[in-house]
């Protein structure tokens, strides 16, 4: 969860200092306006933009609602970094000195100033199916049973607010469009990683679209900007491992990340040259000879023989035979480590209070009565 | 001298040689005895991390229990994703006791020593960057970089997730350009800076990639850097040998020179091309070299 | 201009509004939402700790038991019928929404799990961590995506249509493109939530404006107990951001400025577990007394230790780190009482039909009775699935059996001029000096503890208020995105609101429940005031009558915790 410990609320008044991006779609006029306002000390983002429009400009717009996000409504950029404006304290802010930049989110189109049209993004969540597929005709009398291990799987995904704060700083939604992007790609994860759901090989099939799974390039923006620590991307992997565990494997990036597999249990170290092939298939390896040829002269094409061989390289091997014997397949491979990172921001935010993540009371609560 | 175990990873080994060479000339000059970690395999990038993840998670433990078989209490890397990667592994066994106990035991049975979670993981960039590292840095660029405009290009992995990462603000990154400035050149600033570089996706997804590639290229050119500096392999992969594609997609030739980091200290410190290796670079460093006089 | 026709269209689209529109969908009807923010962004999903239902996972109960402990919590106020039937429903209810996906919290042995609430008997209170709201909002709308119900998104319902003495549509301000819109159907839903906005200091987001409960007012539909704004004990100073009950089910204890669990001495069997009323009041008086750290009390949830925060209240340390500066791992929670959840409502019965035909309402803006005097928490999400399904099937049936919808273009004119009157004025007083004087003075003088006085004191103010709203000035004239329109028209809604509430809470010469008058009527007065408050807008002047509790099993006791 990012979440850093805000200063308490005071009494005292602040001075504060934005510059907002007005636009109106209907004239094209567009501007960098200034704003100053005073404060209490208290006051978030959004709390900041009420007071604009209230006391200065009632015309500015933007999105709110319940203003302890979980609405996800006010999603905006801030200095170029999408945010929830009701989540941002502005104290330390304001006391910098800084003039922040507010701007409607990225990869979305524009209506006006801060508002943006959610359409395109509702569309990409309609897209993977996100409603239960439980695959029987009449339901059981009471509740599925189900582990709290189980419905792990998803605990991050099912936090997604559908705020767009992952989505307007996505990388590769800006290169390609129509890619899924991850609000849409972590909410198929809730459903493949949903063991009540029945339709997984149907849904992974289809997120191992063009513009699907494989299509995301990693750069880490979503789990940076999400601001209820839902990590997109770790969903996207999640999707990736699910999708090979099922066999489904005739996307390029399935490819590629088959044959790092298949490097580190054969010889340990990745076997770049044959990664082309092995990705894109002979065809296209031929047709990108020239290319290739350019890299080999300046040895970027290391020779596939003699195979570069780590040491102790049975060590890798039979690592592999034990994990798949171990069965800790797809998702579950993934999530191991979840219960970890609640315990990492903790211990790190604790700094040297604790060393062990079960914290002893620092006053002895007095007995009830009664 | 500061003992640490030394990961290069596989591009260093391979592909990208000169990353290897010149870190391996440069360390000695900013306090680092490297200790090289024999029996490690790829760290799996992103990809055994998404195609077979408890695999990726064992084969990141059993490098970190060789550097700490080694009596080494860091692991230097000189790629971002293998940081990344190792990190995020090191992070979980650290503190999830009952996953530690079977990876462990785990790697104990197929004879690797057991890990205790007592290795920390480094990037080159963080050692050069601040402390003494950094004094010896500054120390040892003594031919300098004569002012030469150099963009910092950080690349995805070293900044985020910042959770795991945790160096510097990954939006107001700082560390390459106090590195640039040391040695004596001139950071330049654009946005795509923090932007990722498309490396992942280059083959599966290209014409996606190129649409991010060309952002850094494009905006340091305009910016009137003469050359872009990577902590990266993979970045610098894309930046340098895939260049020539945007020239098709384009019509532009940016002939822009890219740099790994241990290149750019090493040349400002008086490395020669045997450690350096430019010649192994796809887009010509030569007017880097000229601009330098070396 | 009519842009579309429905059989049923529903003004809301929360919980309550969401599982009706499923309802009315599975019985055939051609259902519409409209909503003047996107669903999601409904304010059920801030609802925290749970919904209650007598699955008996935890220990042994009995829908019969949540009843008992229902109509006991509603201070004697529940209509009993509507209750048993809440409390009968609810476990199948709650099962359906497990079979479409809802992500409970289970058991150790898979089942859903529950955890103890305030004033049950037993620990009914079935939870998703504490974000269960969040959990329900987002399984209601898959279902409505997969049915593809169509959504009049960011459409502000402003007006009711009426022809023949039925309600046949909805007149609103389309927000994305501006303008009035006409939508003809032959049965409206209000599902349009509570006005916490009523107070500062209010758990309830921007939007929670009253809206439906206006409309009905404006149509002549009696507004029931309304005098009845629950006070939930555990809100952030000084926005009054929710903190869970859940942190108290989880096992927090609330401490005074000396350390003391001061509950003992109000409710000492029950402790942080009592009903909200009692609980609310305590620390009032605790504030009031001196016994208070800058206004607040002390909400400690350290003894739970981390690993349970972590797991079930980890939205609870995240507000509490955000908005109070506090990490409840390490220290304790300033909270206070906050305005939460009204209680009154449009007067329905147990199928959501008002006194209008073709006017029904669901959820928190409806009062059946099932909460009374006050309300149990996990009892409203039950009742925005419970009422909502039912309030949906009978709205859907009727549909179908009736045919015509008619918008008079008499009622569309006069909605267009009204709202020319509006915009055209530019001389004037902006909203937000109205809204916060409103607010700030229902907070002092209706808040938790209630005077004579200070009743009739709010009247007055309330009275001007609402004549100086007669002059408020918009400043945006545009079409896109007009909110400065729109809450305008809020502020509007909000002022009718509290001009019904002041006269209810001045008839009620008792104390019951969420209404207490300790200097004046300490007690509860059973032999006069067992009965509900009826109030309708006559020419503009709120007129109160009564109307008779039903009560089927339970003969009203002496209400202790």
């Amino acid at each position: 969860m990012h979440t850093d410990l805000a200063p308490a609320p005071g009494s005292t008044t602040i001075e504060i200092a934005l510059k907002i991006w007005r636009y109106d779609a209907v004239t094209g006029d567009k501007e960098l306006k200034r704003y100053e306002v005073e404060a209490p000390d208290w006051v978030t983002l959004l709390d900041v933009l009420d007071i604009i429009k209230d006391k200065h400009d009632g015309t500015l717009a933007y999105r709110k609602s319940c203003r302890m996000m979980i609405c996800g409504s006010c999603g905006m950029r801030m200095d170029g970094a999408a945010v929830l404006a009701c989540k941002t304290r502005m104290y330390d802010i304001a006391k910098s000195g800084h003039v922040p930049v507010i701007a409607p989110m990225g990869n979305l189109p524009v209506r006006k100033d801060l508002v943006v049209d959610m359409e395109p993004f509702w569309n990409k969540i309609r897209r993977m199916k996100p409603w239960l597929d439980p695959g029987y005709e009449e339901p059981p009398e009471k509740e599925w049973r189900v582990s709290q291990e189980k419905m792990n799987v998803i605990h991050k995904e099912a936090l997604c607010i559908m705020c767009g704060c992952c989505v307007s700083e996505c990388n590769s939604m800006e290169s390609d469009p129509e890619f899924f992007g991850p609000a849409a790609l972590a909410k198929g994860m809730r459903f493949v990683g949903d063991a009540r759901d029945q339709a997984n090989v149907s849904r992974l099939e289809d997120y191992n679209d063009e513009h699907g799974i494989w299509d995301c390039t990693r750069c880490y923006f979503c789990n940076e900007r999400c601001p209820k620590g839902v990590d997109p991307r770790d969903a996207i992997a999640k999707l990736g491992a699910e999708s090979i565990k099922e066999g489904i494997e005739h996307d390029m990036g399935a490819k590629h990340a088959n044959w790092f597999v298949t490097s580190a249990r054969t010889t340990g170290w990745l076997r770049e040259t044959e990664l082309v092939p092995k990705t894109q298939g002979i065809v296209e390896a031929i047709r990108q000879t020239k290319f290739a040829l350019n890299l080999a002269k300046h040895g970027k094409v290391p020779s596939p023989v003699p195979p570069h061989v780590a040491e102790r390289v049975n060590e890798s091997r039979l690592l592999y035979s034990l994990v798949k014997e171990q069965g800790r397949d797809g998702a579950l491979g993934i999530v191991q480590g979840e219960h970890a990172l609640g315990r990492i921001e903790f211990t790190e935010q604790a700094g040297l209070k604790a060393n062990d993540p079960e914290v002893q009371p620092v006053v002895e609560p007095p007995p009830a009565e009664g | 001298m500061k003992r640490v175990a030394y990961y290069k990873g596989c591009l260093a080994s391979l592909s990208a040689k000169e990353l290897d060479s010149s870190t391996q000339a440069l360390a000695p000059k900013v306090g680092l005895e490297l200790v090289e970690l024999e029996t490690v395999t790829c760290c799996g990038a992103g990809d055994i991390h998404e195609a077979e993840p408890d695999y990726y998670l064992h084969l990141n433990a059993r490098i970190l229990a060789y550097a700490e078989a080694a009596g080494c209490d860091e692991l230097l890397t000189v790629c971002n994703v293998c940081t990344l990667n190792l990190r995020q592994a090191n992070w979980q066994l650290k503190n999830d006791d009952g996953l530690r106990e079977r990876v462990s035991n785990n790697l104990e049975r197929v004879g690797v020593p057991p890990y205790s979670g007592n290795v920390e993981v480094r990037h080159l960039l963080w050692e050069i960057a601040e402390g003494e590292g950094y004094e010896l840095l500054k120390q040892s660029a003594h031919k300098g970089l004569k002012g030469l405009k150099i963009a910092p290009f950080y690349g995805c992995q070293i900044l985020r997730p910042s959770k795991l990462l945790g160096f510097e603000d990954p939006d107001r990154p700082w560390s390459l350009e106090r590195i640039i400035e040391a040695c004596g050149g001139t950071a330049i600033d654009y946005p795509a800076k923090i932007k990722c570089c498309g490396f992942p996706i280059i083959q599966a997804r290209e014409e996606t990639a190129l649409g991010e590639l060309i952002q850094p290229i494009e905006q340091a050119k305009e910016a009137g850097a003469d050359a872009i500096v990577t902590p990266c392999p993979l970045c610098h992969l894309s930046l340098d040998a895939w260049q020539s594609k945007l020239k098709e997609s384009t019509g532009k030739d940016f002939a822009m020179p890219i740099l790994h980091l241990s290149q750019l200290v090493g040349v400002a410190a008086g490395l020669e091309e045997a450690e350096l290796k430019f010649k192994r670079h796809v887009v010509p460093v030569t007017p880097v070299l000229e601009k330098l006089e070396v | 201009m009519v842009e579309a026709k429905h059989d049923v269209l529903i003004v809301g689209a929360g919980c309550a509004g969401m599982r009706a529109a499923i309802e009315a969908h599975d019985a055939g009807a051609d259902v519409a939402l409209l909503s003047k923010i996107h669903p999601v962004r409904s304010h059920s999903g801030a609802a925290e700790g749970g919904i209650n239902a007598a699955l008996g996972n935890a220990s042994d109960d009995s829908p019969e038991e949540h009843a008992y402990d229902t109509v006991k919590g509603s201070d004697y106020l529940g209509d009993q019928d509507a209750i048993e039937i809440l409390c009968n429903e609810a476990p199948g209810d709650v099962y359906q929404l497990e079979h479409w996906g809802a992500v409970f919290s289970r058991t150790d042995d898979g089942r859903i799990a529950q955890r103890p609430f305030g004033a049950a008997g037993a620990p009914r209170t079935a939870y998703a961590a504490d974000i269960t709201g969040h959990v329900l909002v987002h399984v209601l709308y898959e279902q409505v995506m997969k049915r593809e119900i169509p959504t009049y998104e960011e459409f502000f319902a402003w007006k009711l249509v009426m022809n023949d003495d039925r309600c046949q549509g909805v007149i609103a301000w389309d927000l994305l493109d501006g303008g009035l819109k006409s939508i003809g159907a032959k049965t409206v839903i209000l599902a349009t939530g509570g006005a916490g906005r009523l107070y500062v200091g209010t758990t309830n987001a921007y939007a929670c404006t009253g809206d439906g409960m206006a409309l009905a007012l404006s149509v002549g539909v009696a507004l029931k107990d309304m005098e009845m704004m629950q006070f939930h004990p555990t809100t952030l100073s000084p926005t009054g951001v929710l903190i869970t009950e859940g942190t108290r089910g989880e096992g927090a204890y609330l401490l005074n400025s000396e350390g003391e669990r001061f509950l003992k001495r109000y409710a000492p069997n029950a402790m942080e577990l009592a009903s909200r009323d009692v609980i609310s009041r305590a620390e009032q008086t605790e504030i009031d007394e001196g016994r208070g750290i800058n206004g607040n009390v002390m909400l400690d949830l350290r003894h739970l230790g981390a690993e349970k925060i972590l797991e079930r209240l980890h939205g609870t340390r995240e507000l509490s780190m955000t908005f109070a500066g506090v990490d409840p791992i390490y220290e304790p929670i300033p909270v206070r009482p906050g305005s939460h959840y009204h209680m009154g409502g449009v007067d329905t019965d147990v199928w959501g039909l008002t006194s209008v035909e073709g006017l029904y309402a669901a959820g928190e803006c409806a009062c059946v009775s099932v909460h009374g005097a006050n309300r149990l928490g996990g009892n409203a999400l039950m009742e925005t699935i419970t009422y909502g399904k039912r309030v949906g099937r009978h709205a859907a049936d009727w549909a179908l059996a009736n045919t015509t919808i008619e918008v008079p273009q008499s009622v569309e004119a006069d909605a267009e001029r009204e709202l020319k009157e509006l915009l055209d004025r530019n001389e004037g007083e902006r909203p937000w000096s109205i809204r916060d004087e409103l607010a700030s003075s229902m907070h002092e003088n209706f808040g938790v503890f209630r005077r004579e006085e200070q009743m009739r004191k709010q009247g007055e103010i309330v009275e001007g208020l609402r004549e100086r709203y007669q002059r408020v000035i918009v400043d945006d004239k545009g079409d896109v995105f007009n909110t400065d329109l729109t809450q305008a028209l809020e502020l509007g809604f909000l002022l009718e609101l509290a001009a019904c509430m002041v006269p209810c809470g001045l008839e009620r010469k008792e104390s019951r429940g969420a209404h207490a008058r300790p200097y004046d009527y300490p007690d509860r007065d059973d032999e006069q005031y067992l009965r509900h408050t009826l109030v309708t807008m006559r020419d503009g002047t709120p007129q109160v009558e009564w109307k008779p509790v039903t009560m089927t099993k339970w003969q009203p006791q002496e209400r202790t915790y």
